[in-house]
């Protein structure tokens, strides 16, 4: 099991704010920290980890929770 | 008869076009602004693929005398003021107008806001208090003959230079994008096509954005093969609109906007994706309907939104729809970085 430094939810935000928002976020955390980020948005669902692991950050998971739901473990770099 | 052929036409098109925006996620607002926001370049090679599909579509139809090309009239305030007013507006509305429509199937509340703001800033520039206002910017027009496109006025020649266009850009496209993308899939030793899984990839995973572009070409093709040339979606939402306050009888139009809705929903919900959602800020809300209103003026102004301008006119080489293509763009980079960017260097 991962600790989780911290979490985002950006359930019921529309694009780009998701996607925005974990940007900003990561640059705020140091390295080794996770983030969870919870998104109920798909283009974000599916976005999100690509821009995390252009940004050089590692994808740890990427998991469907439920009905357009989805759960996102960054493990910044 | 004529009513029944845009009821079930328009249902049948509309239907296909929202399952594949849904599928595809194909909103230019996102195409547009993530190519400076998140530099993500997908969904603009998606709509380049659209536009070369189409241009092709466009000519050989053409050729065949199956369809009419009509390429806007360049009314160059229309365009300017029209298409910046638009992309401005898209980004506060979260979603251009396919964007938006699509997204209402889905079950974001935020995006049904945007289309009823949509709706009223497109009937308020048509009929109601801002059209002077349009009817000043669209004064102007520039050519006195037929309509101007990028090799000169509209004429027999126009369909032969959508199609070495069409062509030359399908090849580039191939070579600089497809072949890159092919590389790496030999490399890996992945099958090309995957057949054991086709009714999972083509029913509940997103598309690839090749897939979503040609696709989308295909449609638009279609839709304006049945319809004569009418491929639009701020004008279905005024349609719906007057119908259902004034008793007009909807055209084919409005059964687009009504059968891509259900699209959309149909494939959100096989997807697992479809889910009532509702922004948690209020003020966000209110963003969205103001943008609404925003691009229902600039659709109106420059006589179409993003896919009437830049689906139907681009491919036809309008340079209208050129130049109110570029000002989306534009508009939506301003109002990108006010928004999102601004402050946010390090």
């Amino acid at each position: 099991m991962v600790d989780i430094t911290e979490t985002l939810d950006v359930s019921g935000e529309v694009c780009p704010y998701p996607d925005v928002k974990s940007k900003r976020k990561v640059k705020k955390m140091n390295s080794g920290e996770v983030l969870e980020i919870l998104v109920d948005y798909p283009l974000s669902a599916e976005r999100i980890p690509e821009t995390m692991e252009s940004l050089g950050h590692k994808v740890l998971s990427n998991e469907k929770t439920g009905t357009s739901a989805w759960r996102i473990l960054i493990q910044i770099k | 008869m004529e009513f029944m052929y845009a009821l079930i036409g328009g249902l049948i098109v509309g239907v296909l076009f929202g399952f594949v925006l849904q599928r595809g996620r194909f909103c230019m607002n996102s195409a547009f602004r993530d190519i400076i926001l998140l530099k993500e370049f997908k969904l603009a090679k998606a709509v380049v693929i659209a536009l070369i599909t189409l241009m092709i579509g466009f000519a050989i139809f053409a050729f065949a005398g199956v369809i009419q090309l009509a390429p806007k009239p360049l009314k160059i305030w229309g365009a300017v003021v029209g298409g910046l007013v638009f992309g401005i507006g898209m980004v506060l509305a979260a979603g251009c107008a396919s964007g938006t429509t699509y997204r209402v199937g889905e079950g974001m509340v935020g995006s049904l806001v945007a289309g009823f703001g949509l709706t009223l800033g497109a009937l308020m520039t048509g009929f109601g208090v801002l059209s002077d206002a349009k009817v000043f910017l669209q004064k102007t027009v520039i050519g006195e003959g037929p309509a101007l496109t990028l090799f000169g006025e509209f004429g027999a020649l126009t369909p032969i230079f959508m199609l070495i266009l069409g062509i030359v850009g399908a090849v580039l496209t191939f070579y600089f994008w497809g072949l890159p993308v092919l590389k790496k899939k030999m490399e890996a030793k992945e099958p090309l096509v995957k057949f054991d899984n086709a009714v999972e990839s083509i029913f509940k995973k997103a598309y690839p954005w090749w897939v979503t572009g040609i696709v989308i070409g295909i449609i638009g093709t279609v839709a304006y093969i049945v319809s004569n040339g009418v491929l639009g979606i701020t004008g279905g939402w005024m349609d719906l609109s007057l119908w259902l306050t004034t008793g007009d009888v909807v055209a084919w139009a409005g059964f687009i906007i009504l059968g891509a809705i259900i699209g959309s929903f149909i494939s959100a919900y096989i997807g697992g994706e479809f889910k009532i959602r509702v922004p948690k800020d209020g003020l966000t809300l209110l963003k969205q309907l103001i943008g609404g209103i925003l691009m229902g003026f600039g659709a109106v102004t420059a006589m179409g939104c993003n896919i009437t301008n830049i689906l139907g006119g681009v491919p036809q080489l309008s340079l209208h729809s050129i130049i109110t293509g570029a000002c989306i763009m534009f508009g939506s980079w301003i109002m990108a970085y006010l928004l999102f960017m601004r402050g946010d260097k390090e």
